[in-house]
């Protein structure tokens, strides 16, 4: 359903990263930090890299993955659309991958968080990208 | 990052023409209003809203010889944003108050407290209860568990101000001020019309909107939470808590629901008066103003009459 995959490698030439959403506390509630070391194998590519998704518009992000003396890795986490380096941001697509990146993220956190209540909080929220 | 009240549509400030005011407080800038003469009110707001909450509180208080002081908590209104989540913290916001009301001197204060003003005012008011005249409560809270049923349901609470989710729906969409208030008042178009504008102008851009998701995160739902000692700590001080108090509630309150949170006030302060069920959600201040300044200005002529 939201048609986000993981990427091992992204095309960098040409392109910037324009910073779209920080989050500054990703184990404020600890599955969601579990959900992110699972899936890009933190154990063994640490700070290396990037994690990079592919999300439905095409688009590739990066996610910075940010760690603070004394917490868990990662305490934080940016994610940064890869996007040509002297173009402007497309914001209404931004936001309608942004809310996929967050379904997927969602369905891979599972157990009592449920992809059917995030959307109906969008749709409570009114926020565009859930009555697409 | 400041809003500025001329940044504020014309039809908001028309409502909203008091001289601001700025403190340094414990390293943020504070603004607050104050108005009047006499012994002092401290209007205290919460998630995600600003002194202008109590708008239509400050002609009948002053005018009842009350000086009236109103702050934007750091985060909020007019207030200094900071844009690091760890600028914020429940024992962060009571020293931002109290340098405010030290810095002024306050005696014989009677803190008016809503949501996050209700710990974040107790927190000052028990630690400095030499300067502390009454209290009032209106949808707040006091102890770390257990929380209130809405602040345990994965729809639509937890999802607002979970971990990308909150900076995406309540900072890129500012969703809280946008859309939470609203629904969480009774008279939905009059407050669209009239009101809305006030809170979502002073929260212009993402960044700005950091407190929204930040201040629910701070909320115990269970015993390893970041406040939970303090919660309890504000909990045990206020058993032996003795003074004048008066709780207001909204009828129609589904976020600090009456049953359960008067029903705990009045066991931790049996001599408080009420609860006074006016028209309200939690946003109570929007449906019922002038009524809850009435039956302030009420309560604390009772209280005069009856002082030595």
């Amino acid at each position: 359903m939201s048609r986000v995959e993981v990427s091992k490698q992204a095309e960098l030439f040409g392109k910037r990263r324009a910073l779209v959403l920080v989050e500054d506390r990703i184990g404020h509630y600890p599955e969601f930090r579990d959900f992110f070391g699972r899936t890009f194998d933190f154990g063994r590519r640490g700070l290396a890299e990037p994690g990079y998704v592919s999300a439905p518009s095409g688009l590739t992000y990066a996610l910075v993955f940010i760690g603070r003396s004394g917490e868990p890795f990662p305490d934080g986490v940016e994610i940064h659309a890869l996007i040509p380096e002297l173009e402007p941001l497309d914001d209404e697509l931004v936001d309608r991958d942004l809310w996929a990146i967050l379904c997927w993220m969602i369905e891979g956190v599972g157990g009592d968080w449920k992809v059917a209540d995030l959307l109906a909080t969008g749709r409570l929220l009114r926020i565009p990208a859930a009555s697409a | 990052m400041l809003a500025r009240l001329p940044d504020l549509p014309e039809t908001i400030r028309s409502m909203w023409p008091y001289r601001p005011n700025f403190a340094r407080v414990n390293g943020w800038r504070m603004h607050y209003v104050d108005e009047g003469a006499g012994d002092p009110l401290v209007l205290l707001h919460g998630n995600p809203t600003w002194g202008f909450l109590y708008r239509d509180f400050v002609k009948p208080l002053t005018a009842a010889g009350r000086r009236v002081i109103i702050p934007d908590m750091i985060g909020f209104g007019l207030s200094e944003k900071p844009t690091r989540e760890d600028a914020h913290s429940l024992d962060g916001h009571i020293a931002n108050l109290t340098a405010l009301l030290r810095q002024l001197d306050l005696r014989r204060i009677t803190l008016v407290c809503h949501d996050w003003g209700g710990p974040t005012g107790l927190g000052f008011a028990l630690t400095n209860r030499e300067r502390m005249h009454a209290l009032v409560l209106m949808s707040t809270w006091a102890w770390p568990l257990p929380p209130a049923e809405f602040h345990t349901r994965m729809f639509p609470w937890r999802m607002m101000h979970a971990p990308l989710l909150g900076p995406y729906l309540l900072g890129r969409h500012n969703a809280l001020a946008a859309r939470g208030i609203y629904l969480s008042v009774v008279d939905r178009e009059k407050f669209r019309e009239r009101a809305q504008a006030a809170y979502t102008a002073v929260l212009p851009d993402p960044a700005t909107r950091l407190l929204t998701w930040t201040w629910p995160r701070w909320i115990p739902l269970d015993d390893h939470a970041r406040a939970f000692a303090r919660f309890r700590w504000i909990e045990h001080e206020l058993r032996s808590c003795a003074l004048p108090t008066l709780m207001v509630w909204g009828r129609e309150d589904d976020v600090f629901d009456p049953d359960t949170f008067c029903r705990k006030f009045t066991t931790l302060l049996p001599h408080a008066e009420g609860p006074h069920w006016v028209t309200g959600r939690h946003f109570l201040q929007e449906d019922s103003g002038p009524e809850i300044a009435a039956l302030i200005v009420e309560f604390l002529q009772r209280h005069a009459r009856d002082e030595p």
